[in-house]
């Protein structure tokens, strides 16, 4: 019993760096219909940089190992809005190279233009930091809590209320602002957004610009648990999209519920065999995309013939 | 590519395969001609699937585990023949290839490409990790390769195998894709709907596709694990996947060369590029992101410019009877088509409430009433393209409630649609080739091997078409493209497809809209050719002059409702149908 309670805080923690990710390649293809599909490479730079910050103010060079000590939760705020902001610009330098020329195209160009800009980008850092991975100690310690036996680590807790947070907080920017309205519009039908006065490719950047933010977010987040390293990126985006698609990619509350309902499953399927975890997600997201081929929480489009 | 740039091009490679023994390669350019051919042999086929049938897999690598593995346990547990595995790895890649269709013909874009990565990952990571059999990273040695002159394969015996196999190969799709099924292929990733319209089932065509794609991974898969004598995990990689996608994008996907030019430049590319391994991913990276956005037909579109375009084979139009129905009217009173009780809501809004009615042989029927009224949806009911909630549709006396559109059309009803949905890129008579899907008399197999049976089949079919086309005064436009015709004939186009199929009730959805009076006219003198041809005709339509000038029965709907049938004249005159386009005064 206490093992499953230990398996559900770190799924609902899984669950809310997918459910962030996933949410991000929401609102570019809500907009755009294309989302980034080399989205595990943006999770790099977003644990290095801020990693490398920190290092670089204790005055270490941008590689090399963290003491607890070092890693105070100023320093982890910092490198975290750091982290934030410049993976969030790449996001302007993906859509001007690998999204705007396939826009609206048919075919799956797309996929293969941010599939090459994230090994591009993955390489870039790969010339800059190596393949070693960095050790990335928590602000709130390698504590334990102890909540009915099982114990949880205060790091998870501290992702899950963060991506909470952005993701209560986004939608309601979504829901609620001008800007939230006018991506919606965009989304809607570009055409007539553009008729009432909406600066269409603007709003489309601020998407590319919020996914790549939500990825690098993800990816200083989940430093401490995976380590940062060149390599963490693919198996968590894979597993983002799969969220994605499991709860609807038309849906963002959909996407956030599809990653923490795959970051539970993983961890539950993990309990019991933990080579399975994989086989078990994927094979669950086929059976599910054929009963519901539009996702859990997706609305089915109907083609007007 | 023209036919004589072909058979000297497949001279050359064979001329060169039947040199190589006296060439005196080494190893290392051995090994690299070997990976073309493997990289080919993988390639075409997941070009029929990516290029043709437009189905985008991101899974490939998991079939080319499976003839792998096939062939590889195959040797190593069983002690079973080289040349046996090799048709064993064939046949586990078609049945895998059966599995992964399953799911992914239920589901398009994302999800599809969702559901091939799933597939992927579930085989990469079962190979690693259900050692007992798969061996892991461990791997599996001494996979047995095949024999020449009782010694195993060397690199040059592989070279020169692998390169017959890859001409057979080009040979098989070449007359695969030039005809009946190539056409299907194009038809489902152009446009799903029309091609349900005239017979071609969408699902047996993607089926199909992934079958012959799984076919030859699986093929190039077991080549790689017996060249190597040794297959382990490590080979089953996501990026592996993308690879294959990309030698087929990259190369031009959608043509018949597009997979052997991939082939050839990546996999040279890769070889010259493994010196400096950092550069290596790099060129990758820059060659997916720019290479699409200079060339987006890949290298042969790039290619294709350079060369005449494909001369037309001379084919002439049949001398005549292109539009003989097979129906012959007035062989009794039943009806051609009987609907009763049709009923049809999308949640609160139901488009067709309780409609029957009855459609006489050899007629022109109209279907009409104001906008909303539920006229397209009842056509969709009839021709399959939505399932009704409840009612039934009874056509020559059998019951086709509920058939999918595809068997509806070759239950003898075709159709066109309001908003145009013809096969745009794709010249006029492939247009109406596809049209006649069902009566292209020739399989699987004779289209593969192009038997003497096959070309005859494609030449009536090909000699019908232009008649066709020549009879609705389209001939002379029949090799432009459908999309660069002028509206009037793009409308009169698609009739001409749904014609094709021979059917013996014709469905036109607002054929006249958006054209102007003089085609309009010209529209009635084709109907009015199409019914004397014996083929009954149902046409929805808001041109009034043209439905009252045609028709010899109309019906009208109204929120869903029948509310009147009749004679033209009688329906002019009758209120509740003035009332219903006109509105009515309240009685105070």
């Amino acid at each position: 019993m206490t093992a499953i309670l230990q398996a559900l805080a770190s799924g609902l923690a899984l669950g809310a760096i997918y459910g962030l990710i996933a949410l991000g390649f929401n609102i570019t293809y809500a907009t755009t219909k294309t989302f980034n599909f080399g989205q595990g490479a943006f999770l790099v730079p977003g644990s290095l940089v801020g990693v490398s910050l920190v290092l670089l103010s204790v005055g270490k060079p941008h590689f090399g190992n963290l003491s607890p000590a070092e890693m105070t939760f100023m320093a982890y705020t910092l490198a975290t809005v750091a982290s934030v902001v410049v993976v969030g610009l790449i996001g302007i330098a993906l859509y001007y190279c690998a999204i705007k020329p396939f826009v609206g195209a048919a075919g799956l160009n797309w996929v293969l233009s941010t599939i090459g800009f994230g090994i591009i980008l993955q390489n870039t850092a790969l010339a800059i930091w190596g393949p070693a991975s960095i050790a990335v100690p928590s602000p709130l310690g390698s504590g334990v809590y102890r909540i009915a036996g099982a114990g949880i680590r205060p790091h998870e807790v501290l992702i899950a209320a963060v991506a909470i947070a952005v993701m209560v907080g986004l939608d309601i920017v979504l829901r609620k602002t001008r800007l939230g309205k006018a991506l919606r519009a965009v989304a809607f039908n570009p055409q007539a957004a553009s008729i009432v006065g909406i600066n269409v490719e603007r709003i489309v950047i601020i998407a590319f610009v919020i996914s790549s933010a939500l990825a690098g977010l993800a990816g200083i987040l989940i430093a401490p648990v995976t380590t940062a390293s060149v390599f963490i990126g693919l198996g968590v985006a894979l597993k983002a999209f799969s969220a994605a698609i499991v709860g609807g990619l038309t849906n963002p509350r959909g996407c956030m519920a599809g990653g923490f309902l795959l970051g539970i499953i993983e961890a539950l399927v993990g309990l019991w065999r933990a080579e399975f975890r994989e086989i078990a997600i994927f094979l669950l997201i086929i059976i599910v995309l054929v009963i519901r081929p539009a996702g859990l929480f997706g609305t089915k489009t109907v083609e007007k013939i | 590519m023209g036919q004589h740039l072909h058979t000297l091009g497949l001279g050359a490679i064979l001329g060169a395969l039947a040199a190589l023994p006296f060439l005196g390669i080494n190893d290392f350019y051995l090994q690299i001609l070997f990976t073309i051919g493997v990289n080919y042999i993988a390639a075409a086929g997941l070009n029929v699937l990516v290029g043709y049938a437009g189905q985008k897999s991101l899974g490939h690598a998991g079939l080319f585990a499976v003839g792998a593995y096939t062939a590889a346990i195959a040797s190593a547990d069983f002690g079973i023949g080289a040349w046996t595995s090799i048709g064993l790895a064939a046949i586990t890649g078609a049945v895998f290839g059966l599995v992964i269709a399953a799911p992914s013909v239920r589901v398009s874009g994302p999800s599809l490409a969702m559901v091939t990565i799933g597939f992927g990952i579930v085989v990469e990571k079962i190979v690693t990790e259900w050692t007992d059999i798969f061996k892991g990273q461990a791997g599996i040695y001494g996979i047995a390769a095949p024999t020449f002159l009782g010694k195993s394969f060397t690199n040059l015996h592989w070279v020169i195998f692998v390169g017959l196999l890859s001409v057979g190969l080009h040979l098989l799709f070449r007359s695969l894709l030039s005809g009946r099924f190539g056409r299907a292929f194009m038809a489902v990733q152009l446009a799903e709907p029309a091609a349900e319209s005239v017979g071609i089932s969408v699902v047996r065509a993607k089926t199909l596709a992934f079958v012959i794609s799984a076919i030859t991974c699986a093929l190039a898969g077991a080549l790689v694990a017996q060249q190597n004598q040794y297959f382990n995990s490590d080979f089953i990689t996501f990026n592996l996947s993308i690879f294959l996608l990309v030698v087929v994008i990259f190369g031009g996907s959608g043509s018949l060369y597009g997979p052997l030019l991939g082939a050839v430049v990546l996999t040279l590319l890769d070889a010259w590029l493994a010196r400096w391994p950092a550069l290596q991913h790099f060129t990758y990276g820059a060659l997916l992101l720019f290479a699409l956005y200079l060339m987006p037909n890949g290298l042969a579109g790039a290619l294709s410019r350079f060369f005449p375009a494909r001369s037309n084979m001379a084919a002439k139009p049949a001398a005549s009877g292109a539009l003989v129905a097979a129906f012959t009217p007035g062989n009794s009173g039943a009806p051609l088509l009987a609907v009763s009780g049709l009923y049809k809501a999308y949640g609160g809004i139901i488009p067709v409430k309780e409609v029957s009615f009855e459609i006489s042989p050899g007629k022109v029927h109209a279907l009409i009433g104001p906008n909303g009224a539920g006229k397209t949806t009842l056509l969709n009911l009839i021709s399959g393209h939505v399932p009704e909630d409840r009612g039934s549709v009874i056509f020559e006396g059998k019951d086709i409630t509920g058939l999918p559109a595809n068997r509806v059309a070759s239950a003898g009803i075709s159709r066109t649609f309001q908003n145009l949905k013809l096969f745009g890129h794709l010249s006029a008579l492939d247009n109406v080739l596809i049209g006649a899907h069902l009566h292209v008399g020739t399989g699987i197999a004779s289209a593969l091997l192009g038997t003497p049976g096959n070309r005859r089949a494609e030449t009536k079919a090909r000699e019908d078409a232009l008649a066709l086309l020549d009879e609705l005064g389209l001939g002379a436009r029949a090799f432009d493209p459908a999309n660069s015709l002028p509206y009037g004939l793009q409308r009169r186009l698609e009739i001409a497809r749904a014609l094709a199929s021979r059917p013996r009730l014709l469905l036109l959805d607002e054929p006249a809209a958006g054209l102007n009076p003089q085609e309009t006219r010209e529209l009635g003198e084709v109907i009015r050719r199409i019914q004397a041809a014996g083929i009954t005709i149902l046409l929805i339509e808001h041109h009034m002059d043209l439905v009252m000038g045609i028709s010899d029965h109309v019906l009208v709907l109204d929120y869903g409702e029948k509310i009147a049938e009749g004679a033209p004249e009688a329906i002019r005159r009758d209120p509740k149908v003035i009332a219903a386009y006109l509105g009515v005064e309240e009685a105070a």
